[in-house]
C-alpha cells in the first residue's frame, strides 16, 4: 500500500459490534501499518476507551446492537479526535452535526479505508 | 179628402186638369219614394251581411234622390290620414272607380267624413269648396261626370263617423233642398243597419270566441289527462279540506284499486298501517296551514309489497288566496332508494366518508364517517374552519393549497395528511375530490369526495419502509462478513485448494445459519437447532458409524438473529476443527456441549462447555488461527462475555460464559 507509511502509527479507535467486521478492520488497520485502539463492541466499552486510550482517530459503527454511537462521536469531537463512519445504513441514519465526517458504505475495501483514515489525519493536523 | 175637398169651379177646368195630373205625379213619386223607403226598411229589418244592407241602401238611395250614382265609401283611417274606401256602388260599374285613388279629407269632402252635415250642390264644379286640392283641383280625368251632388255622413250610435253616401247626377240642379231631410233620414238608418249588422257580427263572434275555448278547454283537458295518464309518477287531486276526487290511471295501476275503493279517503289502505297515523298528521297539518305538504312514506303495490314514494302537496289557490285544491304527486323512488343504499353500504363497508364543499361559501358537509375520520361524533358540528384546524400543522399549509388549485382549475383534489385529533391522537388521512359543479368563471362551485383513514397503512408502510431499510443493512454487513472470511481464510490457507474447501465450509455455516433464522422470519434461532446444524453431519465422525456427539442441556435457548450468526460461526469453527484435528478425526473421539443457564449475581449467563475427549493428544498451537481468534476474540465481544480455550491434552475444551441479555432477542 503506498499509504502505508503514511498512516504508520496512527492510533484508531474501533467500534464495531459484528466480530467479523470488526476483526475485518482490525485485519486492515494492521496492514496499514496503523494501531488499533479496541475493537470495542459496545457503547460502554467505547467510550471507556476514548477516555483512557491515547487515540488519534476512529472508526465507528454507527449502530451497535440498536444503540445509537452519537455519545461517542459528540466525546470524539469534543477531544478533536476525528472520525469516520462504517455503516451498512447509508448516510441515513446520521445526525445533521455529523454529516461532515466521511462514511464507509459496508463492504468497503481496505483503499477505502486508507482514503479515509488519510482524510481523518489531514483534520488532525 | 183633400182632392175632393176642392172648389167645384176649378173640377172641370185645364188648370184643375193640370193640378190634378200634378198631384198625381207628385203621389207617384211620394209611392215611389215611400216604397224604396219600405224595401230599405226591409233591408235593414232583414239584417244579414253588412254588404247586402250597404248595397240596399245605396240602392235605395239612388231611387229616392233620383241621383245618377251613389256610393257609400267608408271611413278609414290609416298612417296617411284619413281616406275612404269604397264600399257599395249603384248606378255605375265598380271599375269606374278602380283607376282612381280613394278621396281624402279634402275641402268638399272633408264635412261629410267629419259628420258635419249634408252637403248638398246644384253643379259641384261651381262650388267654392270645388277643386282647391292637389293633385287634380276638381274631378281626375275620367271621373263619372258629376254636376249635381248631395252627400250625408253616416253616423253610429256612438258618435263615431262610419263612412258618408255621396250621390251624382251629370245634369246640374236635379236635387231639391226637401232630399237633403231625406237623406239624413237615409244616413241615419244606414247608421243604425251598419250598428245592427256589427252587433250582430260582434255577438256571433262572441258566440265564436266561446265555442272555441270551451274547444281549447276540452283539448286541454284531454291534453292535462294524457299527460297525467302518461307520466311515471302517481298523482291525484284533493278540495281544500283533503277528499281526494281524482286519481291518474297509474295510481289505479299502481295500487291495484277502484276509484270506489280509494277516492275520498280510501286512499289511506294503500299506506303501511306503521307509517300512516305520521302520514295522516302531517297532511292534517298541511290542510290547516295551506303550506305544501312534502314526506317519504311507502306504499303498497298490486303485488303486496311497499315501496318509498317521494310526495309532494302543492295547493292552488284562486286570485283571492283561498285554496281552491290541493295537487299531488307521489313520485316511486324505489331504484334511487336502493342505489342510494348501496352506495352507502359501499361507503361503510369501505370505511369512506364522503364530503361535500360549497366553494363560494365554504360551507361544508360531512357524512359520519368522514366525521369519524377527524374525530368527531355524528351529532358534533364540523365546519370547513374546523377541519382545517383539525390538520396537523405541519400539513395544513400543503392541504389548502391543494384544495385551492383544485378549484381553481377543476383539477383532481388529492392529498394525505396528518390529522390531530381532539383527544390528542395523531392519524393519516386520505382525502379525494373533484368538482362536483363547475363555476360561471371556469372554475369549481361544489366540491365532493371522500375521506379515508390510512393510518394503519401509513404505519405498515413505515414498518415496511424500515424493514427494507433493515434488510439493506443485513445484507451489507452479511457482504462484510463474507469479505471477513474470505480475508482470513485466504491468509491463513496453505494452498488455493484448501483455501477453496474453508472459505465454501464457512459461507455454507454461514447460510445455514440465516436458513434457520429466515424460518423464523428472523426473530431468533434456537441454540439446540444451531448445535444440531454443524455437529449432526460429523456425528460420525470422518469414518462414519454410531453417535460420538452428546448434548447435555436442559432446556433450550431462544437466540436473537445476531447471537445465531455469530454462536452458528463458532460452533462451525469448532466443529470443523474436531473433525480436523480433534476428537472426532480418529475413531473413538467424543464431543460433548453441555449447557446451562445460571443466576449470577444481577444477570443470568449461558455457560456453554465444549470438551472433546478419546481423541488425539492436544498441544496448544504456537499462532493463533482464525478459530481461535473468532472465538477468543469476536465472539467474547460481540456477545460481552467470555470465552476461553483449553488445550487439555485428553482433549480441547472451550467454555463459553455468555450473557444472556447479548443472547436473547429484544421482545
Amino acid at each position: 500500500m503506498s499509504e502505508s507509511g503514511a498512516l504508520q502509527g496512527l492510533r484508531v479507535l474501533v467500534v464495531e459490534d459484528e466480530m467479523m467486521v470488526s476483526m475485518l478492520i482490525e485485519d486492515m488497520l494492521g496492514d496499514l501499518g496503523c494501531t488499533v485502539v479496541g475493537p470495542a463492541s459496545r457503547l460502554d466499552e467505547a467510550i471507556e476507551l476514548a477516555s483512557r486510550t491515547e487515540l488519534d482517530c476512529a472508526v465507528l459503527d454507527v449502530n451497535l446492537g440498536g444503540q445509537p454511537i452519537f455519545p461517542l462521536a459528540d466525546i470524539l469531537r469534543a477531544k478533536g479526535a476525528p472520525f469516520a463512519f462504517a455503516t451498512g445504513y447509508g448516510d441515513a441514519g446520521l445526525r445533521e452535526v455529523d454529516r461532515g465526517s466521511p462514511v464507509l458504505q459496508k463492504p468497503f475495501r481496505e483503499g477505502d479505508l486508507a482514503r479515509v483514515l488519510g482524510e481523518l489525519k489531514a483534520a488532525l493536523v | 179628402m183633400s182632392i175632393g175637398g176642392l172648389a167645384p169651379d176649378l173640377a172641370n177646368t185645364d188648370e184643375f186638369r193640370a193640378r190634378l195630373a200634378a198631384a198625381e205625379i207628385a203621389l207617384a213619386e211620394e209611392t215611389r219614394r215611400a216604397d224604396a223607403l219600405n224595401r230599405i226598411a226591409a233591408a235593414i229589418g232583414r239584417g244579414g251581411d253588412l254588404e247586402g244592407v250597404v248595397q240596399a241602401v245605396v240602392d235605395g238611395g239612388v231611387e229616392l234622390t233620383g241621383a245618377a250614382f251613389g256610393a257609400f265609401f267608408y271611413n278609414l283611417v290609416d298612417d296617411k290620414g284619413a281616406r275612404y274606401t269604397l264600399y257599395s256602388l249603384s248606378g255605375a260599374a265598380r271599375s269606374a272607380f278602380a283607376s282612381y285613388p280613394m278621396p281624402r279629407a279634402t275641402a268638399i269632402f272633408e264635412p261629410t267624413f267629419l259628420g258635419l252635415g249634408i252637403i248638398r250642390s246644384d253643379d259641384i264644379t261651381q262650388d267654392p269648396r270645388y277643386g282647391r286640392s292637389a293633385p287634380y283641383h276638381g274631378m281626375p280625368p275620367g271621373h263619372l261626370p258629376v254636376r249635381s251632388y248631395l252627400a250625408a255622413p253616416v253616423k253610429a250610435r256612438s258618435g263615431e263617423v262610419l263612412g258618408g253616401l255621396f250621390f251624382g247626377h251629370p245634369e246640374p240642379g236635379r236635387f231639391s233642398e226637401r232630399l237633403e231631410l231625406l237623406l239624413e233620414g237615409l244616413g241615419a238608418q244606414a247608421a243604425v243597419a251598419i250598428d245592427n249588422v256589427r252587433l250582430n257580427r260582434d255577438a256571433r263572434q262572441e258566440l265564436e270566441d266561446r265555442r272555441r275555448a270551451e274547444a281549447a278547454l276540452v283539448d286541454s283537458e284531454k291534453r292535462f289527462d294524457l299527460v297525467a295518464d302518461t307520466i311515471p309518477m302517481l298523482c291525484w287531486i284533493a278540495k281544500p279540506d283533503g277528499e281526494i276526487v281524482w286519481f291518474n290511471r297509474r295510481w289505479y295501476e299502481y295500487t291495484g284499486s277502484t276509484p270506489d275503493q280509494t277516492l275520498g279517503w280510501g286512499w289511506r289502505s294503500a299506506h303501511d298501517p306503521k307509517i300512516l297515523p305520521e302520514v295522516t298528521r302531517r297532511w292534517a297539518a298541511s290542510l290547516a296551514s295551506g303550506e305544501p305538504f312534502e314526506m317519504v312514506f311507502p306504499l303498497r303495490g298490486t303485488d303486496g309489497l311497499y315501496r318509498p314514494f317521494f310526495t309532494r302537496v302543492e295547493p292552488t289557490v284562486d286570485e283571492n288566496g283561498e285554496i281552491i285544491r290541493w295537487f299531488g304527486v307521489n313520485v316511486n323512488i324505489a331504484a334511487e332508494t336502493a342505489n342510494r343504499e348501496r352506495l352507502m353500504f359501499a361507503l361503510q363497508a369501505g370505511r369512506l366518508g364522503s364530503w361535500e364543499l360549497d366553494v363560494e361559501t365554504r360551507e361544508y358537509e360531512a357524512s359520519d364517517l368522514c366525521k369519524a375520520n377527524y374525530g368527531r361524533r355524528a351529532d358534533e358540528v364540523f365546519t370547513f374552519d374546523d377541519l382545517v384546524a383539525t390538520i396537523h400543522s405541519d400539513d395544513r399549509g400543503r392541504m389548502t393549497q391543494a384544495i385551492e388549485t383544485a378549484i381553481r382549475t377543476g383539477a383532481e383534489y388529492d392529498i394525505e395528511y396528518r390529522v390531530v385529533l381532539p383527544d390528542g391522537d395523531t392519524r393519516w388521512v386520505h382525502a379525494r375530490g373533484r368538482a362536483a359543479q363547475t363555476a360561471d368563471h371556469g372554475g369549481v362551485r361544489r366540491m365532493a369526495g371522500v375521506s379515508l383513514d390510512i393510518t394503519e397503512r401509513k404505519l405498515a408502510e413505515e414498518r415496511q419502509r424500515l424493514l427494507l431499510n433493515e434488510l439493506n443493512h443485513r445484507v451489507k454487513n452479511t457482504l462484510a462478513t463474507v469479505q471477513s472470511i474470505a480475508r482470513q481464510t485466504l491468509r491463513a490457507a496453505p494452498n488455493g485448494a484448501l483455501y477453496r474447501d474453508a472459505f465454501e465450509s464457512r459461507l455454507m455455516a454461514l447460510s445455514k445459519t440465516h436458513n434457520l433464522l429466515t424460518d423464523q422470519k428472523w426473530a431468533g434461532a434456537s441454540l439446540h437447532a444451531i448445535l444440531a446444524m454443524e455437529l449432526t453431519p460429523h456425528a460420525g465422525g470422518r469414518e462414519g458409524g454410531g453417535s460420538r456427539f452428546s448434548l447435555e442441556s436442559a432446556r433450550d435457548i431462544r437466540l436473537n438473529p445476531k447471537a445465531a450468526v455469530a454462536l452458528g460461526m463458532a460452533v462451525h469453527e469448532l466443529a470443523t476443527n474436531a473433525l480436523k484435528y480433534g476428537a472426532l478425526s480418529s475413531s473413538a473421539g467424543q464431543v460433548t456441549v453441555k449447557a446451562r443457564v445460571v443466576d449470577a449475581e444481577a444477570e443470568r449467563r449461558l455457560i456453554l462447555e465444549w470438551t472433546e475427549s478419546g481423541g488425539p493428544s492436544v498441544a496448544k498451537p504456537t499462532r493463533r488461527g482464525f478459530g481461535g481468534r473468532l472465538l477468543e476474540q469476536g465472539l467474547a465481544g460481540e456477545l460481552a462475555g467470555e470465552v476461553r480455550l483449553t488445550y487439555d491434552p485428553g482433549g480441547l475444551c472451550c467454555t463459553m460464559d455468555l450473557p444472556m441479555d447479548a443472547l436473547e432477542p429484544d421482545e
